[in-house]
């Protein structure tokens, strides 16, 4: 069984791993790297949970062999903090009440922040297509796609004070 | 499961595994779930991602689109205004990172929508194997049959401004499979159809080319008139199926209306 050493620079740190043929992005970001935010759900590209950034664009990392991707950077939900500073999608999360059971929400974390980056000021309808592939299944989409839209609002606001400063 | 995969530098390496018997993936996103379920014969992959076949060109009204170009390339690509609605209606965002045009062309029905509206617009692809490189159209590709080879790029003309029509209808608006697609690139001269070509999704095990629907609009003026003969014609040619989104009666019943849709806009 052949196994070769992987680079990725996963939240800004540079990683190396052996991988398997078997061993998708997801796996070796939670079995070898420890970072068990994202999740393995349908493990089919469905649900969405395991979503992590790829160079800055969301993947479904259960879809990812690990050696294709040898080189590239990866963001996922344990890097969005500031030390004990939320990002402001995971506190807009939190103060919206947008989780229930919490297992789809890294890949709705995530899924957002790569929208976020793209449109700062989106619409709530351009919130359900960049989720359409974000499975919540406690049905909690509304709370959601709010907390969503506030931290848009939020990082514009944040955005505008700094630019009157 | 898998047992190995390889990421060659270059196309002629990428071929020479594949006539080996290993598997291309672009993306992955239509083999790595079959292999997810650990239920798989031992499968060696190709991954084309470092053979350079990713890329988009537009010279003039002429696309060349790279085999490994991703579905999210494509969505955000201002010059191909015609594909970007095309594009949104398959699968979810973070599937679009990993997707990929060629790949799209061997998703089964009722997915690969992208190959309907491809069809549509009389693309071809070029396919390589160690003998060297030809061309077929899409049309031919998709009807059937794998032919040996790697697709590396996709090539059509720029539709003229209002000629190409598009409608998919699915459970949802967005990330779901087809329950009826229509592609159609329709050209019309003093009030009449002169020239139409229609490609159909969801309809059938492979991706249709609905010569019965062209040849009921072509010579007839595009009237709610017109587009009803043409759905009754193209009653005959689809071969839908039940599965989780839809009965094959369903699929029937409204097929019509969704030719109509994207026929009339209405």
């Amino acid at each position: 069984m052949p196994v070769r050493i992987v680079n990725l620079k996963v939240n800004g740190v540079d990683q190396a791993f052996m991988a398997k043929p078997e061993t998708t992005l997801l796996l070796a970001l939670r079995e070898q790297l420890g970072l068990t935010g994202a999740k393995r759900g349908c493990a089919q590209g469905a649900c969405g949970s395991c979503t992590v950034l790829l160079d800055g664009a969301p993947v479904v990392s259960c879809l990812v062999p690990a050696a294709t991707v040898d080189g590239s950077a990866v963001a996922t939900v344990e890097g969005l903090a500031d030390g004990q500073e939320l990002s402001d999608v995971q506190q807009a999360f939190i103060d919206g009440f947008a989780t229930q059971c919490g297992f789809c929400t890294p890949g709705m974390i995530m899924s957002a922040e790569a929208l976020l980056a793209r449109n700062p000021d989106p619409t709530a309808d351009e919130v359900n297509e960049a989720i359409s592939g974000n499975v919540c299944r406690c049905t909690g989409y509304a709370p959601i796609v709010s907390a969503i839209l506030d931290a848009a609002r939020r990082r514009r606001e944040r955005a505008g004070q700094e630019a009157t400063r | 499961m898998l047992t190995e995969v390889h990421v060659p530098d270059d196309v002629s390496a990428a071929v020479r595994l594949i006539a080996g018997g290993a598997t291309a993936i672009g993306g992955g996103t239509s083999v790595l779930p079959w292999l997810n379920d650990y239920a798989s014969p031992p499968t060696e992959l190709v991954s084309l991602r470092r053979t350079g076949l990713a890329g988009i060109r537009v010279d003039g009204t002429t696309v060349e689109l790279g085999a490994a170009t991703t579905l999210a390339q494509v969505e955000h690509d201002d010059r191909l205004a015609a594909l970007n609605p095309v594009v949104r209606s398959i699968a979810s965002t973070p599937v679009r990172t990993l997707a990929t045009v060629g790949g799209n062309l061997f998703a089964r029905q009722p997915h690969g929508d992208l190959a309907v509206a491809l069809v549509a617009l009389d693309a071809r692809v070029t396919l390589v194997d160690s003998a060297g490189a030809r061309e077929l159209p899409v049309a031919e590709l998709v009807a059937g049959g794998r032919p040996s080879g790697l697709v590396t790029a996709v090539g059509f003309e720029l539709p003229q401004p209002g000629t190409f029509k598009y409608v998919k209808a699915a459970r949802r608006r967005y990330n779901s499979a087809s329950l009826v697609t229509v592609a159609a690139t329709i050209t019309e001269a003093d009030g009449l159809v002169t020239a139409a070509r229609v490609a159909l999704g969801g309809v059938g095990p492979r991706v249709i080319r609905a010569h019965a629907v062209e040849t009921a609009l072509i010579g007839s003026p595009l009237t709610a008139e017109t587009v009803r003969a043409a759905g009754e014609a193209g009653r005959g040619e689809i071969e839908p199926a039940d599965d989780a989104y839809a009965s094959a009666w369903y699929r029937t019943r409204v097929f019509p209306v969704h030719l109509r849709r994207a026929l009339l806009g209405h």
